[in-house]
């Protein structure tokens, strides 16, 4: 079994072990990034709209086709067939195959050479053709690789990119019998040029794929930069085409569309060297073009889910994902790979196989930055987990922890508890910098753990005299209702009592809602969608007797409770409202102190010229709220300026549930992200999740980085006024 | 309104920075002495082109692809040139019309100026007004290359390794 088709617990293994593919991944994001941004920023110029606004605009051209799917195909199939093609609408995998097995045995034909199809692998073609006595042999360089290494793609467009070249020289020269340099590619692309010459000119058939089905003319648009393709459709007499039927658009002019943001999002190009469009069948040659649904249709009924059909596969939302980088496709994903693999295998392979990367995703929001077709996949993601932890998938230590986490009396107990024991471990020397020093195990190391603090949150802010008001605030005289977050409460409290103090010093009066546990996130994220609910109508319980301001120091609550609670109470109405009533209420702190909470600007200056940088919340970050820029506050509150960080809106690594049910995912990221840290050369590194600090901080102890690691909230609190 | 001469300048910008060559040829005459320069061997022309040129060798009927595969030098025509990204569109409903841009090492395109235009947009415009067009029309943009191996560039892996278009006056 070869590294791409094993069990998911096996792939998860093996690329974790992979020392290269990280820094490899690495590098390749960040080079498309950088490539992928100038180019979208040209086009942004050039047609004077912004990327949202191309995006939506070719989404809703693509929206209206796959609602009126069956008659563009019909119009497709008229036109095509007019021009000579034969179109014909397949619904399984099987059919498929068998469709184009037959093809060949009526014909005599026993190789077919294929250019670049995603559908093809899909329904494992090769494999199955070769069963049927016929031989696929793969054209696409990278594809080839694949094959003659028995694996499947890890990227959808760059199939191959987790090969070395040391690797590649091996197995091209067992196929072509010579020794390989391989730090000579050159040599080694022209020798399989040669290699797969022979291949087309003894071939019956050649089979591809398309990026566009042009309803208005019957054509078929296919995107390369090698030219096999058209070497593929030019010599044998035979013809195959294999495309999901989201392929569909109306016209060239979409076609056009389709063209501005692939390439550009794909590789970085303005255009791929070959965009080829073929309508019908050449004279004395034969054209079969099979639409398949596999799974389609149902994706298309599906409210949450509907909208990855629109995906044109450009790779782009791999390209971004923090855990693609550490893990590779062939553990993120199944055959598709990246986040829309994590949505779209479920409806193609069936959801055993889309379950087990479900737990690699951090919900960092990055994929949906960059698809050009505005597919909202961390939504999707989310649903699916949900769905696979229906199905009985998610791991027993989660299913009790979250059982647990969502009886607030219990948590609190345990919580009490573990604070009792730091508190003991503190006395006998285990802990030092607030972390515990006993030995864990090797896959754990890379991050310290915490030690409870004995006090939480919520009594350091009820047991102090009120910050004496700085500035009158537009909420002065108000008073808030503060939501301190369950995490934060126990492991962070002095950002708690920190978040208090801001709030006061704004001239504003703060309260502290009894009972108030947790939202539901944890459980939410991990697909557990009853433990969710049960948590979060307890916190708007806790939450709705007022007709005050809610503020949290915690922007990760704010989402959960604005973007989550309504998909949980999609289907109670009476919890809907209730629901919408609290979370209408809620600010993050760094909102509430730009909005009415705000405080002048330098207000908080003291004098002192700190060497600090800002990890800003991916999440927010990524929904594009302005009040995720917490540098931009502390900036304008203290007057001090942060040092520049690289990517400061990709995810640290916390991920929730993620980085406890992988850790080397966790690891990986934060590696990444410290790195960036410490090229700052900074002495306090700011962010503003609870979660990220608490998971920063420990990475930070754990690796013996120097700097110290704050809740934002901390660090301005730091700088109130001293008084007796 | 762009002007012919911006027009050009801007196809010229495209076509570089996807690796492609502008040929210093202004007329056919031009485009023949610069592609015998080139090579030794006869350039092979395809069937548009070998209506204006009237020399060098066209495919061979019957085994067009096989007769020139690998062959040094070829000499083709475009229908028209995108400004914007640096493309050239090929109409070769055949594989005879095909050969030549399909397999010989260095491929010469030619296009009139005055068949450049501004955007992708006009070109599929094109393409979709003219029956037929897109029996099996390619826009190429350079020369083919791959990044599968380590994502190292490498040009010229199963098309033509050097794309060189001349700009007709
Ligand atoms: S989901 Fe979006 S970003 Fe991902 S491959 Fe599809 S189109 Fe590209």
């Amino acid at each position: 079994m070869s590294a791409s088709t094993a069990p998911f617990k096996e792939r998860y293994r093996r690329s974790v072990g992979d020392p290269d593919l990280k820094p490899r991944l690495l590098a390749f994001q960040r080079s498309w990034r950088e490539s992928r941004d100038a180019q979208v920023r040209r086009l942004e110029q050039r047609t004077e709209r912004s990327f949202d606004e191309l995006r939506r605009e070719f989404a809703a051209v693509k929206d209206s086709t796959l609602k009126r799917i069956d008659d563009y195909i019909a119009e497709f199939r008229a036109n095509a067939e007019a021009a000579g093609a034969t179109v014909i609408e397949l619904s399984t995998a099987e059919e498929a195959v068998n469709y184009i097995a037959a093809v060949c045995k009526s014909r005599g034909i026993d190789l077919v050479v294929k250019s670049k199809s995603m559908v093809s692998e899909e329904i494992e073609l090769n494999h199955e053709l070769e069963q049927r006595g016929v031989t696929a042999i793969e054209t696409d360089l990278g594809e080839w690789l694949l094959q003659l290494a028995e694996e499947r793609p890890s990227h959808l467009v760059m199939p191959a990119i987790h090969q070395k070249r040391q690797y590649v020289a091996e197995i091209l020269g067992e196929e072509l019998g010579r020794e390989f340099d391989p730090d000579d590619i050159p040599t080694m692309v022209a020798s399989a040029r040669d290699g797969l010459r022979r291949h087309y000119l003894s071939a019956g058939a050649g089979l591809t794929g398309a990026n566009a089905l042009v309803a208005e003319t019957g054509s078929i648009m296919v995107v390369t930069n090698e030219g096999n393709m058209r070497l593929a459709t030019s010599l044998p007499d035979v013809h195959f085409v294999t495309a999901g039927i989201e392929k569909l658009i109306p016209s060239w002019n979409d076609a056009e569309r389709q063209l501005q943001l692939l390439p550009r999002s794909a590789t970085a190009q303005t255009l791929s060297t070959y965009t080829t469009c073929i309508t019908g069948a050449q004279p004395g040659k034969e054209m079969h073009i099979i639409l398949l649904d596999n799974g389609r249709r149902a994706m298309r009924n599906s409210d949450v889910i509907g909208d990855a059909l629109r995906c044109i596969r450009c790779g782009a939302c791999a390209n971004v994902c923090p855990p693609y980088q550490v893990v590779g496709g062939h553990t993120f994903g199944h055959i598709y790979t990246g986040a829309i693999g994590l949505v779209n295998t479920t409806f193609h392979h069936g959801i055993a196989d889309a379950a087990g990367p479900q737990g690699l995703c951090v919900s960092c929001g990055a994929c949906h930055t960059v698809c050009p077709v505005d597919i909202p996949l961390p939504k999707q993601i989310l649903e699916i987990r949900h769905r696979s932890h229906q199905a009985g998938h998610a791991p027993l230590w989660e299913r009790v922890a979250l059982r647990l986490w969502a009886r607030p009396r219990l948590f609190h107990h345990m919580m009490g508890l573990a604070a009792l024991g730091s508190g003991f471990a503190r006395l006998i020397g285990l802990v030092r910098r607030d972390h515990l020093r006993a030995p864990l195990p090797r896959r754990l190391r890379w991050r310290s753990i915490p030690a409870l603090p004995m006090r939480p949150g919520r009594s350091l802010v009820e047991s102090r005299a009120p910050e004496p008001r700085l500035a009158d605030s537009p909420a002065a005289g108000q008073t808030v209702d503060l939501f301190a977050q369950c995490l934060a409460d126990r492991l962070l409290p002095t950002a708690v009592d920190s978040t208090a103090k801001l709030i006061e010093a704004g001239g504003a009066s703060v309260q502290l809602p009894e009972s108030q546990h947790c939202c539901g996130l944890p459980a939410f994220d991990a697909g557990d969608w009853d433990n969710a609910r049960r948590m979060a109508k307890h916190t708007i319980e806790a939450l709705e007797d007022s007709e005050r301001e809610i503020v949290t120091p915690a922007p990760s609550c704010v989402i959960s409770m604005q973007d989550h609670w309504p998909r949980l109470f999609a289907d109670d109405a009476e919890w809907r409202s209730r629901a919408a009533a609290v979370s209408r209420r809620v600010h993050d702190l760094a909102d509430w102190l730009e909005g009415p909470g705000r405080l002048p600007d330098g207000c908080l200056s003291n004098g002192e010229a700190a060497a600090w940088t800002a990890h800003r919340f991916c999440q927010t970050s990524n929904r594009g709220d302005a009040w995720g820029r917490i540098d931009t506050l502390v900036e304008r509150l203290t007057g001090e300026a942060a040092l520049p960080l690289d990517e400061p809106d990709v995810c640290c690594g916390f991920g929730g549930l993620t980085s406890l049910a992988a850790p080397e995912v966790g690891a990986g990221i934060l590696e990444r992200k410290l790195s960036c840290i410490a090229d700052t050369g900074c002495e306090t590194l700011i962010t503003n999740n609870p979660g990220c600090v608490i998971h920063l901080r420990a990475g930070a102890d754990s690796s013996g980085a120097s700097h110290q690691t704050l809740h934002y909230a901390d660090f301005l609190a730091a700088r109130l006024p001293k008084h007796p | 309104m762009t002007t012919t001469s911006e027009r050009t300048a801007l196809f010229a910008d495209g076509l570089r920075a996807a690796q492609g060559e502008l040929a210093p040829c202004r007329t056919w005459d031009d485009i023949w002495q610069y592609a015998i320069s080139l090579s030794d061997e006869t350039p092979v022309v395809a069937p548009a082109a070998y209506a204006h040129l009237q020399q060098g060798e066209l495919p061979d009927e019957n085994e067009p692809l096989r007769s020139i595969a690998d062959r040094s030098v070829g000499i083709t025509v475009a229908t028209l040139a995108v400004a914007e990204t640096g493309s050239v569109l090929l109409l070769e409903p055949a594989p005879i019309d095909r050969a030549v841009s399909l397999l010989t090492r260095r491929l010469i395109v030619a296009v009139a100026e005055s068949d450049i235009v501004d955007e992708l947009a006009d070109g599929f415009r094109w393409l979709a007004q003219q029956p037929r067009a897109a029996a099996y029309a390619t826009f190429v943009t350079g020369p083919s290359r791959t990044a599968d191996i380590e994502r190292s560039l490498t040009i010229g892996v199963q098309g033509p390794s050097r794309l060189v278009v001349a700009v007709l006056a």
